[in-house]
């Protein structure tokens, strides 16, 4: 595991590029009906079946492949950019101001972020909110749930590196707050929370379809995996792939993205702590030991 | 920065810097008068705990001051820090103690060199770029280090580094904390006549915190030497060095090894007992009473105020210029 093969960004990278070229990858209009093709196994006209309205079911996994890629970078580049500015200016300023932003990070981090976005899509159906579309409600309330991890990783960072002797060594020099901050610590900051986003990917796919299976977020005649299971759930016995399509691309998107991560944050710890030496270190250690004992004995 | 010639460099009077820990008030400089002139090569030199590092960091700033006031080339410290901090940086540089740490471990050697140029807007690129040959040039460290890390440097290599970017703005003034004790002692002849050169052909005024008192005396043209955050005495180095009034400056001058054997074998010593007192906690009267080989009972009632003494400088002991080797 010391050095992961390139390859292991494919599924990552596939995903995306699917999800960038749906439009033309697509063999149908994903919302067109055909009532003459309903519930309909593989063949040569429909790739992977019918639904059962008897739409494409190869072009709504595509189709449903743009649906989650565009929906998660809008929120990951959201709730980072939120997390950063936040955990970015609590660290910075420390003092009161700290206190009451670490509060408010601490009081999200506590609840489960799904659980926020259900309680906030249930506020957004209110009327006040009416001027949003359900799209646009789910993209907020994934966003506000979803930001507190990255002002967490974020604060931690600022105060990790404003103790570094070099920060103090810009001041001498005159470097202004906004320099320091922009020059020397967002860096750090970035390198940490694009990693750990990498992997949140992911996760936030999986959110999105479950916003979708539960019927809030994205609207009917688009294609979305998380809606797809559910009308497939239906049909589960006259046609099983309805169910099994979607959970096997949804299960598929959350291991890349998770492996992903994974090999970033490999690249990212410094060689000292990776496996080998390690373990190396154990030995060392151990044989260490076993001389001390010999002395004593 | 002031015309007049004659300003000292820096002048700080009745400096305190004093911390709040849980054990306490932590007292590391509790009035400190010092004066450097323009021009001079100082040095401050007192054993570890005695307020140095915390003298050096109150004069430029990093520190804060409880009490007393810094003035630096003629102007007050924190007013023309706050007023024109670049203005002020480019007056007055730092060179910390520890190279590789003052460093972006993300930075090369030359980006490290160029960033000073760049956050005072010097010059454009390609004028940058010659200013900051100038400076290896002048630490004498060759092109080759500028795409390198700070990590991938020896520690020599390092300081020159530290010392060619507090260059970059051309200040009038440097104060250095300790910055040698990180280095091989055979790498420290070498930076210590580094200093030296520079402070010859640029004109610095230096002021160097140091616990390596062969260095200072190799060097340094003024010495002030601390004792708990205090000033114990003070002076010109060579005579000082050579006729050292306070007990305590003797007892240091006593503690540094002679290279010759002979020497060293017969060389009078003067050995303290015990640790300094805590800053936290220090003793009624004069505070080296604790630990003076010839302590009087005034000693231990009042504190000796610094007085001037036989070698020209000053000394803050009731007993100063008394043969303290006969004492014994």
């Amino acid at each position: 595991m010391k050095n992961w093969p390139w390859a292991i960004l494919a599924p990552a990278l596939l995903f995306v590029l699917i999800g960038l070229f749906a439009p033309w990858i697509m063999t149908h209009d994903p919302a067109s009906q055909d009532y003459s093709a309903l519930l309909k196994g593989p063949s040569g006209a429909h790739w992977l079946g019918t639904d059962y309205l008897g739409r494409d079911m190869f072009s709504r996994i595509i189709g449903g492949a743009r649906t989650s890629l565009v929906a998660m970078a809008f929120v990951l580049v959201a709730a980072l950019a939120i997390g950063v500015v936040i955990g970015s200016f609590a660290g910075y300023v420390g003092g009161k101001t700290e206190l009451v932003l670490i509060s408010v990070i601490d009081i999200a981090l506590a609840l489960p972020s799904l659980v926020i976005a259900l309680a906030l899509m249930g506020v957004f159906s209110g009327e006040n909110f009416s001027w949003m579309s359900d799209y646009w409600k789910m993209i907020v309330a994934l966003t506000l749930a979803w930001w507190a991890n990255y002002a967490r990783m974020s604060r931690a960072v600022v105060v990790a590196e404003l103790q570094q002797p070099y920060i103090e060594a810009a001041r001498v020099m005159g470097a202004s707050h906004i320099w320091i901050f922009t020059r020397h610590i967002l860096p750090h900051v970035l390198g940490l929370v694009v990693v750990y986003a990498s992997a949140d990917a992911g996760a936030l796919v999986l959110a999105i379809a479950t916003l979708s299976f539960l019927g809030l977020g994205v609207a009917p005649p688009t294609p979305e995996w998380g809606q797809m299971l559910v009308d497939g759930m239906s049909y589960i016995e006259e046609n099983p792939a309805l169910v099994i399509i979607p959970g096997l691309a949804l299960t598929a998107v959350v291991v890349s993205f998770n492996l992903l991560g994974e090999a970033f944050a490999l690249q990212k710890v410094p060689r000292a702590v990776r496996g080998r030496f390690l373990a190396r270190k154990k030995a060392a250690r151990a044989a260490e030991d076993a001389a001390r004992k010999e002395v004593e004995a | 920065m002031t015309d007049a010639p004659m300003t000292d460099a820096i002048v700080a009077k009745g400096l305190k810097v004093h911390f709040q820990t849980a054990a306490g008030l932590v007292r590391a400089v509790d009035g400190v008068d010092l004066t450097v002139a323009q021009g001079a090569f100082h040095g401050i030199v007192g054993e570890s705990g005695c307020g140095k590092t915390t003298l050096a960091r109150a004069l430029i700033g990093l520190q804060s001051a409880t009490e007393g006031q810094v003035q630096i080339l003629g102007r007050d410290r924190s007013d023309w820090a706050r007023s024109d901090r670049k203005g002020f940086a480019r007056a007055v540089q730092f060179i910390f103690q520890d190279p590789l740490g003052s460093m972006s471990r993300r930075q090369t050697v030359g980006q490290t060199l160029e960033e000073p140029l760049q956050i005072h807007g010097v010059g454009d690129a390609k004028a940058r770029r010659a200013r900051v040959a100038e400076l290896l040039d002048l630490v004498a460290l060759p092109a080759t280090v500028l795409d390198r890390l700070p990590r991938s440097l020896s520690g020599g290599q390092r300081q020159r580094v530290s010392i060619a970017r507090a260059l970059a703005l051309s200040p009038q003034v440097l104060i250095c904390d300790e910055p040698l004790s990180a280095l091989d002692v055979s790498v420290r002849a070498q930076i210590v006549n580094l200093f030296a050169r520079l402070q010859a052909q640029l004109g610095l005024t230096i002021v160097i915190v140091a616990h390596d008192l062969a260095i200072v005396r190799e060097v340094c043209s003024a010495v002030t030497v601390m004792y708990l955050g205090r000033v114990a005495e003070e002076g010109v180095a060579k005579s000082l060095f050579a006729d050292p009034a306070h007990p305590y400056s003797q007892a240091l001058l006593s503690a540094v090894p002679s290279p010759d054997p002979r020497i060293e074998a017969t060389r009078p010593r003067i050995l303290l007992a015990g640790d300094p007192p805590s800053p936290r906690n220090p003793p009624p009267g004069c505070r080296f009473s604790t630990r003076c080989p010839v302590v009087e009972p005034r000693c231990r009632e009042t504190e000796p105020a610094l007085r001037a003494v036989q070698h020209g400088g000053a000394a803050a002991c009731h007993l100063a210029d008394a043969n303290i080797h006969a004492m014994i």
